[in-house]
């Protein structure tokens, strides 16, 4: 290997290195030069936390191997507000609308917006969202992004005061103020490090070792070439647990690795700790695992049936949970209805694609405590958990909460915190583990994919006389959050309606596909989808406006739920009453399209038409006319 | 993730050819290095180890393009983000800004390359369908002992399936040269799964010009991506219209034609049922760009059925 | 005959329980008023990108008479923070946000009285904001940084702890009845798409989302929360696909999995709506998940009002689209026959 000599400007300090000679811009940034500001979301050029400036132009520094940055001016966030100084007006603005939330993807937005503010200092919003589209929020729903580079560049261009980023005044209370977010700045300024951000003197690499099949028997694990390899500290796997292996949000299903059998494509089977990511890259391939392949189950309903395969014998039917609800009596409702109507809703598996990958980094601290920092949305359970599978007193482990870059559910599961905390005791060094996007999305869980089966009794008038709805969803390898998924969406599952009669059935199931669990709303998405498009055929059936009936079947205030809660106020009148009113509509029954008069008035956009920055000469002429 | 013992930078097309036919087995050639970094990842090749990486975005022969006697070359370098902002390169390849608006997205356009997107060869680029519509060749070059040795091809001729093209194992494509399509109103027409970085499911291209009169297809250009292993140019199509007067009529006729012609493996009933609008949004957005006026909801939907 | 442009609007509603379901929910939290009329915070677990930190100075600034800025928040530990739970379930403003109100008022309530105890008033009378404090209906009055100084010097650090539990009960493992949560909150979406019949792509050109949130503490986070939800919502109605293969994925990174980007973004109308917990003493409730419960079934409903096909089966594809309108066309052919 021959290593590259690289002179470069970086935010205008000239920076003269070797490097080896595959790194990326952003290797060298982040690993080399310890400017984590610039993020890693993806790897591949979808997602853009990783964009700076070279020579003046940006790019995304995740595809620019270093080489093509040799001789160039370097920008990265860090050099835009340089340390001490204040921050630009993008970043002010950031700040002031709220434009940040997890913030990982903040760098790389906020470069973006100002290259498109240097681009074109007079873009508009079209142009604006056109020069944005190469970076990825999960979090914010894009709206206050694109406020705040509207802001900032009527600010930039003196249309608008300087004292459009100062932030409101306080009033009277500091309840119910748009108070700024405290944390903006450190994100706006790339200066928060996330766990992959973080190092620690003498810290090792981890790379985990994956199962290529979705049900196998381990016969054996051979790791001693893998261990011989120099710069290998430790490998670890299952054997390695001292304590009383199992994981999971209801049920201890989950072994930290895999523990004789693999369940799903992408579990962890082993671990290596060493001195490089390349070098526990290549111990991974001296690894010799050999898999006795099983009979694999991919469908919840095939899983149900006799004779498929089991994946946990402690659930012999593979029906992880089972909530029924029961009220009333729904053949008696059924036969009071003038019109039932049946059909058959599926929601898909949904990966949460927050953009901070899975990474940690765990030690054992000089009172023999083992320490796991990791963006855990769960660090009270998990060492609850953990302290039992290292088979440690609970205050001998700790875990600290890093800056969660993006959750929605999908960082409250252990799934990697035991392997870091292992390979930290074998190996008596910290441990670094960062996982790459492909690693997050084959072995993480998903939201629960719904197949619902729903029934309906009506009155000619709206009524809902009573609802027969069933569940079935894929669980997949472990129970993870399952259990609680498939209560919450049952209890949710009829909506906010008052309906005498209902049967609510929500199985999860265990299959060998990528295991789902907790997202974003817990199952209750997928309930109501199908309640809610259930809701607008019968009201086209009836003739009915889809707000009348709603109105005509919400729960009023002391109303007694599915579950028979009595409830006290109850807001869904006044929520309607407000949606019906912002958007003007006009009422009908649903099926009307162009013929509705409320189309395309305030509070739409315009259909996004690739090419806006062609078009500045119309919108000139445009502007003159009015 | 890719890894390398060389990563080379030659600065002359001699130096890169010499690299080149030196270079052990399994080396590569880099242009933008947007499509290979991310095909050395998990999912598709894995980690990937290559002896050498021949950059050649800073070999001078290959940078710029010229305009000369009815022909754009453009130099295998030139990157997508210049069909967006270069004045001349718009007036001369008027579909091109509006293929490259749909590219990838304002980063990946500062790196990627025409050239390179051709050789990649995918069944989608989205380069590929204006170029074959503009007659577009490709110029490749070797060293035979000590002398470069250049020859040129038709790109339609050039591409051999997915990722296959006539490309010799010691050759580098050093140029991509296109008939200059001034006067001609251009279009692009693309539908993926999202409007930002976003592979074609289809995509269409044109390039119009009307006689003086405006009422008289003079010339079309029309082409294809996403269809079948290689794009698609219209011949039979541009034939029926060349000549024509211009009428919904006709080019609803026109549209109607190659359907059956998209012979992709996957999602075929859905490539063919979009086929039909987009050589018809083409065609008419290529009339407005080169002059005619913008038809009304009402003239678009008379024609639409 | 069809335009090749279509438009249509869709409405759906929800609901949502705030806190953790059918169980006992707690979190707890410590304050102190600190030196320099400062205040220090510590709980078990906090930010996720949600904005809590942001929501939990103000709460503690209210309460402690401070400003937000003023507030520090040390958390995320199991080894130096008292327990929160975790960061989901729509449960951080009600349950650590209560908490920590507890925690101040407790704190407050030892410096109060030590400053009434100075001036020679009832400690009812003493009020405090913004970094003041004084007593009502006197002109007796100082900074918080004197008062925790003098505090201090009168022997009292003042220290307060707080715990909030939500209580919900689990359910009847045959019937279902239980009351899983003690506060509920409700939502209601319209969509308003643009269908394009050439492609089968959908636009969502605009959302009104009015949500109840019991009391938005920050009404611009709140609207930062509905507008994440609202796009993942939109995410999941039309293009977001987890795919496998026998137990193999078939999207393994952003260029198969697709999100919303800038390009796809609606106009998001949010209208809060404030109707308080009577259960909590801050009377907030939450808005983190609920925000994207009822976008996928309005944008369902919107894109069957443009062009009279339902999609049962998320995402609504291009490809789904294309289908079901073609589907669509047999049958009225057939009809028409």
């Amino acid at each position: 290997m021959s290593d590259l000599e690289l002179e470069m400007h970086i935010n205008g300090r000239a920076v003269k290195r070797r490097a080896a000679p595959h790194l990326r811009l952003l290797d060298f940034l982040r690993d080399d030069l310890n400017m984590t500001g610039t993020k890693e979301g993806c790897g591949a050029g979808e997602c853009g936390t990783c964009s700076v400036f070279v020579d003046g132009k940006l790019v995304k520094s995740c595809l620019m191997p270093v080489g093509k940055a040799n001789g160039a001016r370097i920008e990265t966030i860090e050099g835009l507000a340089p340390k001490g100084g204040d921050l630009t007006e993008v970043q002010r603005a950031f700040h002031k609308t709220g434009a940040s939330q997890c913030g990982y993807c903040i760098p790389g937005m906020v470069m973006a917006a100002t290259s498109a503010l240097r681009e074109n200092p007079d873009a508009g919003i079209e142009e604006i969202k056109e020069r944005l589209g190469g970076n990825i929020c999960r979090c914010t729903g894009y709206t206050k992004i694109f406020e705040a580079v509207e802001i900032a560049r009527d600010v930039i261009a003196g249309r608008l005061s300087a004292a459009a980023l100062e932030p409101d005044p306080a009033g009277n209370s500091f309840i119910g103020n748009n108070v700024r977010r405290l944390d903006a700045p450190s994100k706006v300024s790339g200066r928060l490090r996330y766990a992959g951000d973080m190092v620690m003197p003498d810290m090792l690499h981890m790379q985990v070792l994956r199962s290529p099949h979705p049900h196998a028997r381990i016969r054996v694990i051979d790791v001693s070439a893998a261990h011989a390899l120099p710069g290998v500290a430790c490998v670890i796997t299952a054997a390695d647990v001292p304590g009383e292996d199992g994981f999971g949000v209801f049920v201890h299903d989950q072994p930290i690795m895999a523990r004789g059998i693999v369940r799903y494509v992408g579990e962890a089977v082993a671990a290596v700790a060493a001195e490089d990511v390349l070098t526990a890259k290549e111990a991974l391939r001296l690894i010799k695992v050999e898999y006795d392949e099983l009979p694999a189950v991919f469908d919840p309903e095939d899983a149900m049936k006799i004779g498929a395969p089991v994946l946990h014998d402690y659930a012999p039917t593979n029906i992880t949970k089972h909530i029924p609800i029961r009220k009333g009596d729904v053949e008696q409702g059924f036969a009071e209805a003038d019109l039932i109507v049946e059909d058959y809703y599926e929601t898909q598996q949904v990966e949460h694609a927050y953009l901070e990958p899975e990474a940690g980094l765990a030690y054992v601290d000089h009172d023999d405590v083992v320490t796991v920092i990791s963006p855990s949305q769960n660090i009270t359970h998990h060492r609850h958990m953990l302290a039992k599978i290292i088979d440690k007193p609970i205050n001998k482990v700790r875990f600290i909460m890093s800056p969660v870059g993006g959750g929605f559910g999908g960082k409250e599961d252990m799934i990697y915190q035991g392997m870091l905390a292992l390979a930290a005791m074998k190996s008596g060094r910290p441990v670094r583990l960062v996982y790459t996007r492909e690693e997050s999305i084959i072995s993480t869980a998903k939201r629960h994919p719904a197949r619902i089966t729903y029934k309906m009794g009506l009155k000619n008038d709206g009524r809902i006389t009573a609802v027969e709805f069933k569940m079935i969803s894929d669980g997949g390898a472990y129970g993870m959050s399952t259990e609680g998924v498939m209560r919450k969406a049952a209890i949710l599952a009829c909506g906010p309606y008052d309906i005498p009669n209902v049967k609510i059935d929500t199985i999860g199931v265990y299959t060998n596909n990528t295991p789902s669990g907790a997202f974003r709303t817990f199952g209750a998405m997928q309930a109501q989808f199908a309640t809610e498009s259930h809701l607008d055929i019968c009201a086209e059936k009836l003739g009915l406006d889809p707000f009348e009936i709603r109105r005509r079947n919400m729960m009023q205030d002391g109303a007694i739920t599915h579950t028979q809660q009595t409830l006290g106020k109850v807001s869904i009148g006044t929520v309607l009453d407000a949606a019906e009113t912002a958007s003007h509509w006009e009422a009908g029954a649903p099926g009307r399209g162009e013929s509705r008069s409320d189309l395309g008035g305030e509070g739409t956009r315009a259909p996004c038409t690739l090419g806006a920055r062609f078009a500045p000469a119309v919108a000139k002429v445009k502007k003159e006319v009015a | 993730m890719l890894t390398c013992d060389h990563y080379l930078m030659p600065t002359s097309l001699e130096e890169a050819l010499m690299l080149w036919r030196g270079a052990p087995s399994g080396s590569r050639l880099v242009a933008g290095a947007t499509d290979i970094l991310p095909w050395a990842r998990e999912g598709r090749a894995g980690d990937v180890h290559l002896p050498s990486l021949i950059d050649l975005s800073r070999v001078k022969e290959l940078c710029g393009y010229t305009v000369e006697a009815g022909k754009v070359r453009l130099g295998a370098n030139v990157v997508y983000q210049q069909f967006l902002e270069d004045e001349t390169l718009r007036r001369h390849l008027p579909a091109m800004p509006f293929c490259a608006i749909w590219f990838a997205d304002d980063q990946i356009r500062q790196q990627a390359t025409l050239a390179g997107n051709i050789v990649n060869a995918s069944p989608a680029g989205d380069g590929i369908p204006p170029v074959i519509a503009m007659n577009g060749e490709i110029e490749m070059a070797r060293l035979d002992g000590d002398r470069i040795v250049r020859r040129t091809m038709r790109v339609a001729e050039f591409l051999r399936g997915p990722g296959k093209t006539a490309l010799g194992p010691d050759e580098i494509v050093t140029a991509i040269i296109c008939e200059s399509m001034e006067g001609y109103g251009g279009s692009f027409q693309k539908v993926g799964q999202r409007r930002s970085l976003v592979i074609s499911s289809v995509c269409a291209a044109a390039f119009v010009k009307t006689d003086p009169s405006g009422e008289i297809f003079e010339d079309v250009r029309l082409a294809l991506g996403g269809v079948g292993p290689v794009p698609l140019r219209l011949t039979d199509i541009e034939d029926m219209l060349r000549g024509q007067r211009i009428t919904r009529q006709l080019v609803a006729d026109a549209a109607g034609l190659p359907a059956d012609r998209v012979a992709s493996r996957t999602r075929r009933d859905y490539r063919r049922a979009v086929v039909r609008g987009f050589i018809e949004a083409a065609i008419e957005d290529a009339l407005v760009a080169c002059g005619a006026p913008q038809p009304g909801p009402a003239q678009r939907e008379a024609a639409h059925v | 005959m069809m335009q090749r442009k279509m438009r249509g609007r869709g409405v759906a509603a929800s609901w949502y329980g705030i806190a953790r379901t059918a169980t006992i929910d707690r979190a707890g939290a410590w304050a102190e008023l600190d030196d320099g009329g400062t205040g220090k915070i510590v709980t078990g677990v906090t930010e996720i990108g949600e904005g809590i930190l942001t929501v939990l100075a103000q709460i503690a600034a209210e309460e402690l008479g401070v400003r937000p800025e003023d507030i520090t928040i040390g958390d995320n530990d199991t080894a130096r923070s008292p327990e929160a739970a975790h960061a989901g379930a729509t449960r951080q403003t009600y349950m650590i946000g209560n908490s920590v109100a507890l925690a101040c008022r407790d704190a407050r309530t030892k410096l109060d009285a030590e400053i009434a105890k100075v001036w020679g008033v009832e400690t009812e009378t003493i009020r405090a904001f913004n970094g003041e404090i004084w007593s009502e209906g006197s002109n007796l009055r100082m900074s918080m940084e004197e008062a925790v100084d003098l505090c201090k010097k009168r022997g009292i650090v003042p220290v307060g702890s707080g715990a909030f539990t939500a209580h919900g009960t689990g359910l009847d493992p045959v019937n279902g009845t239980g009351s899983p949560w003690q506060a509920y909150v409700f939502g209601c979406q319209v969509a308003e798409v643009e269908v394009d019949t050439v492609t089968g792509e959908v636009q969502v050109l605009g959302i009104w989302a009015a949500h109840d949130v019991g009391r938005a503490i920050n009404p611009r986070g709140v609207e930062g929360q509905i507008e994440g939800g609202v796009v993942q919502g939109l995410g999941q109605a039309l293009m977001e696909d987890y795919q496998l293969d026998k137990g193999h994925t078939k999207t393994h990174g952003f260029a198969k999995y697709i999100l919303p980007t800038s390009l796809d973004i609606p106009q998001i109308n949010t209208t809060i709506i404030e109707d308080r917990d009577p259960k909590s003493p801050l009377g907030a409730k939450g808005i983190g998940e609920p925000a994207l419960v009822p976008t996928a079934p309005a944008i369902m409903n919107a894109i069957y009002d443009a062009v009279g096909v339902r999609i049962k089966s998320l995402p609504a594809t291009p490809e789904k689209i294309l289908a079901a309108l073609a589907e669509r066309a047999m049958r009225t052919k057939g009809v028409a026959a």
